[in-house]
């Protein structure tokens, strides 16, 4: 930790003239204290990294920098505008500032094209929807070549990644773009999208674009960024070089546990150690199979945990939703009768805005909590606060759900599947937007549920993710092109399966 | 479902954030109930009890009606009931013709089948045919005027006297009928709060696509609820039968006061959150509304035109004060502020 003493931030632009200068900003929302006297100085053609634990005020302070939310003290300047004026979402707007969002804000009956003419402040005209339509054309091909979006489909029904894809095409549209904001950019892309998102960045950081980069992707962060900050509680607590930094040095700073947390671990079987054993894991006999359009079969027994990987948007997901809801008439599908389900999409089809934490982690588990279709209010805020405890949600049980950081929210859902009690636990992307530290706690909660004889079958964006598992199946074009046991799956296997043609169909 | 509650503003004082969150949904309809009462009792000087007795007599069945259409609503964006008002019609003749033959259990439990046999058709048509529950219900409410035009054809006979009794009987100078709505406006509060159909009514209305993520049976829960608001209103149609006489017009003002009661109560129009108090509070500042103009000596147009405008205003007023929805009065505070004090409210995502 280089510079734990220092808040105030001011050098690190290259030698050439600031583009943004954020002065001693303070936000508090509530209780919390989000962000106290931040100082930060933003180059042109800069790329800066910003890293942190949930909750540490990365989200809040990049809200700052587009304008979205005022400042309670402190001020942001932009070379151009006005010294002294209010810095709106207008003025950050005018001085070419775009931002990515986290949780992905498209509209979701609009269509591409649509909705990139709703961010436009361009002057259209008559034509203004063929126009809008040739230029995020224009732009999907330039950023992600093989995007495969065809920009009159309706975003609400497009899978995550390519969602993601048009958000980022729809900033990069901006007329006289100067700074372009990435909030866990690369969540739901695969890494072939990721890797093209970066090379463009790079391309336009060439001709003097800025970029501010919020990832819990540490490689990521330390491979494209010029400069790195890490935050904590509300503070900048070091600057780090982009490129040499190891990842571990970065983890340190952010103040997370780098091994495995066995914190949690401890924690999770003093909980498991309460209840009976079965030991009927991995022995037994299938209790999910599934079988795709070639007849190759995909089965779990008791006590697995079984990982779906390849490129994202292979038909993953469609696994997940096929094992959750297989339909009346499915023989292609076996599955136990009492299931669980972690959406991918969190404030889509996760969370229930108005209710506390406690309410929504027991909703699932509301059949266990009572006799006669009654609920008992005591064992409903016991089942709440063991769950509270041993993930460590930030906030509590009364806390509203709104109130929280999206990794804490997060855990709140995970803990509402494992709380209903189902033999099956279906997990789609899990870790999107989550920190280091809540990974590792959900990956022991995953491993200890399963030792207590659950099925766990899961998605992830990210192939290195896969060696937690006990079994891994590759997709492609929607069908499984091979298995292999987890210790074997390496992203590097993985990725060679992804492409094996031999394997695949003749085009 | 996109209206998250909004966090609040950190230039407010914490008492006033307190206060805020002590303050129940239904205390500004409780309010505006009160201001009403003491209005009808200094213009007509009589015994401040006397108005709020008569108010009883009449609550009752608009808050049987406005529970029904509160659960609807509460079921999240889209979902209303408009065929409660023409169900009511319906019913009121239903009670009548079976009451005649049979006795009046069986013409109120008629009038409590006639609602659910309307009921059945809004959900055949929202959850087989996947209606718009707005435009189910507004086809059912057809079928049901035709039905009620048949039914007042063939009989012309009144209530039976045995319901005129039970309807008009008090108990400690309390309507009866406003102390058993009283007592099934409880068992709503604990169905609500206490048993899995309850959240899951109220878990669909906040994000449906979570709740069947989450396991609830959310078209079900669609279904039963709809079924229970016919019921309801089936209910109170014969109820009113002998309260007041059957009529195909009866329940025409069912429809639009059962909505505004609702709201007023401070139950959410997104859906998501119910408040059965609220309808209480609601339905008593409607009904002693319309005595207070009729004390004045408004006329009819005159009168609705006020209660359109007082409708507004509470609703104004309390999603104002509650914060619980981004109302006018505080989209207006917002740009009068100057800009750059103005707090963008978003939902918290903070990563």
């Amino acid at each position: 930790m280089t510079s734990t003493e220092t808040t105030a931030i001011v050098d690190g632009t290259r030698g050439g003239t600031a583009l943004l200068t954020v002065d001693a900003v303070s936000k508090r929302y509530g209780k919390t204290q989000a962000l106290s006297t931040v100082s930060v100085e933003l180059g042109e053609g800069e790329i800066l990294g910003l890293v942190g634990h949930n909750g540490a005020g990365k989200s809040t302070l990049v809200r700052l920098l587009a304008g979205r939310e005022a400042s309670d003290t402190g001020a942001i300047r932009v070379a151009g505008l006005p010294e002294g004026a209010a810095f709106t979402a207008a003025a950050a707007e005018r001085a070419g500032i775009r931002m990515v969002y986290q949780e992905l804000a498209l509209c979701p009956d609009l269509t591409v094209a649509e909705n990139a003419a709703l961010s436009d402040r361009r002057p259209t005209g008559a034509l203004w929807r063929r126009r809008a339509e040739r230029r995020i054309q224009d732009t999907l091909d330039e950023v992600f070549p093989g995007h495969g979006i065809s920009v009159l489909d309706r975003s609400g029904e497009m899978p995550m990644a390519q969602r993601q894809m048009v958000e980022i095409a729809r900033a990069l549209c901006t007329d006289r773009l100067r700074l372009l904001i990435l909030d866990e950019p690369t969540e739901s892309l695969g890494v072939d999208a990721a890797e093209a998102l970066y090379r463009y960045l790079h391309r336009r950081t060439a001709d003097g674009v800025s970029a501010v980069l919020v990832s819990h992707r540490m490689h990521e962060v330390v491979g494209h960024s010029d400069r790195i900050l890490v935050m904590k509680d509300g503070s900048i607590v070091g600057q780090y070089p982009g490129g040499t930094t190891a990842e571990s040095t970065l983890l340190a700073a952010m103040g997370g546990e780098v091994s495995t947390d066995t914190g949690t671990l401890e924690r999770v079987e003093a909980e498991l150690d309460d209840q009976e054993q079965p030991a009927a894991a991995r022995e037994g006999a299938a209790v999910l199979a599934l079988t795709d359009s070639r007849g190759r079969e995909l089965t779990a027994r008791p006590g697995e945990i079984i990982g779906l990987a390849g490129l994202a948007g292979q038909g993953q997901e469609g696994v997940l939703a096929r094992l959750w809801a297989p339909g009346l008439l499915s023989r292609s599908v076996t599955v136990p009768s009492s299931r669980a389900y972690v959406p991918g999409d969190r404030q889509v089809s996760g969370i229930f805005p108005l209710w506390t934490v406690a309410e929504n982690l027991t909703i699932a588990a509301t059949r266990a909590l009572g006799r006669f279709g009654f609920v008992s209010g005591a064992r409903k805020r016991e089942l709440a606060s063991t769950w509270v405890d041993m993930l460590r949600v930030r906030g509590g049980a009364a806390a509203p759900i709104t109130s929280l950081s999206g990794g804490n929210q997060q855990k709140v859902l995970i803990a509402r599947a494992f709380a209903a009690d189902a033999e099956l636990v279906l997990l789609d992307d899990p870790f999107r937007g989550v920190d280091v530290a809540t990974k590792n706690e959900i990956y022991t909660l995953m491993k200890a549920e399963a030792r207590s004889g659950r099925t766990i079958v899961w998605y992830s964006t990210d192939n290195k993710e896969m060696a937690h598992c006990d079994r891994v199946y590759v997709f492609r074009a929607g069908r499984i092109v091979s298995e292999m046991p987890g210790s074997d799956a390496t992203e590097q296997r993985i990725i060679a399966d992804s492409f094996d043609e031999t394997e695949g169909e003749l085009r | 479902m996109t209206s998250a509650p909004t966090i609040a503003t950190p230039t407010q004082h914490p008492a006033v954030e307190r206060i805020r969150t002590l303050w129940p949904a239904w205390g500004w309809s409780l309010v505006g109930t009160l201001v009403v009462l003491v209005a009808v009792i200094g213009v007509s000087g009589g015994s401040p009890l006397q108005p709020l007795s008569q108010a009883l007599t009449l609550v009752p069945y608009l808050v049987l009606v406005a529970i029904g259409q509160m659960l609807v609503i509460t079921l999240g964006p889209g979902n209303i009931d408009v065929s409660v008002g023409t169900n009511v019609s319906m019913a009121s003749y239903a009670s009548v013709a079976v009451g005649a033959a049979a006795g009046p259990g069986a013409g109120l439990a008629a009038a409590v089948g006639a609602g659910l046999a309307a009921a059945a058709c809004s959900v055949i048509a929202i959850l087989v045919l996947r209606i718009p529950p707005i435009i189910a219900t507004l086809a059912t409410s057809l079928i049901v005027s035709s039905a009620t035009l048949m039914l007042a054809d063939a009989n012309r006979s009144g209530a039976p006297a045995e319901l005129r009794s039970f309807v008009n009987a008090r108990v400690l100078g309390v309507p009866l009928t406003a102390v058993l709505v009283a007592i099934l406006t409880v068992a709503v509060v604990i169905v609500l709060r206490r048993t899995r159909f309850g959240l899951a009514v109220v878990a669909t209305g906040q994000n449906s696509v979570a709740a069947a993520k989450a396991g609830l049976p959310t078209r079900t829960v669609t279904g039963v609820t709809y079924l229970i608001s016919g019921a309801l209103a089936g209910l109170a149609g014969g109820l009113l039968a002998a309260f007041i006489s059957p009529s195909t017009s009866l329940g025409t003002s069912y429809l639009l006061d059962s909505v505004a009661v609702v709201v007023i109560g401070g139950t959410l129009i997104a859906g998501g959150r119910p408040v059965p108090v609220g309808v209480w509070t609601g339905a008593l500042f409607f009904v002693l509304l319309s005595g207070l103009l009729n004390l004045l000596g408004l006329s009819v147009g005159a009168q609705n035109i006020l209660k359109g405008l007082l409708v507004v205003l509470v609703v104004v007023i309390s999603s104002a004060a509650t914060g619980t929805g981004r109302s006018t009065v505080r989209r207006l505070r917002a740009s009068l502020t100057l800009p750059g004090t103005t707090t963008k409210q978003r939902n918290n995502t903070d990563g």
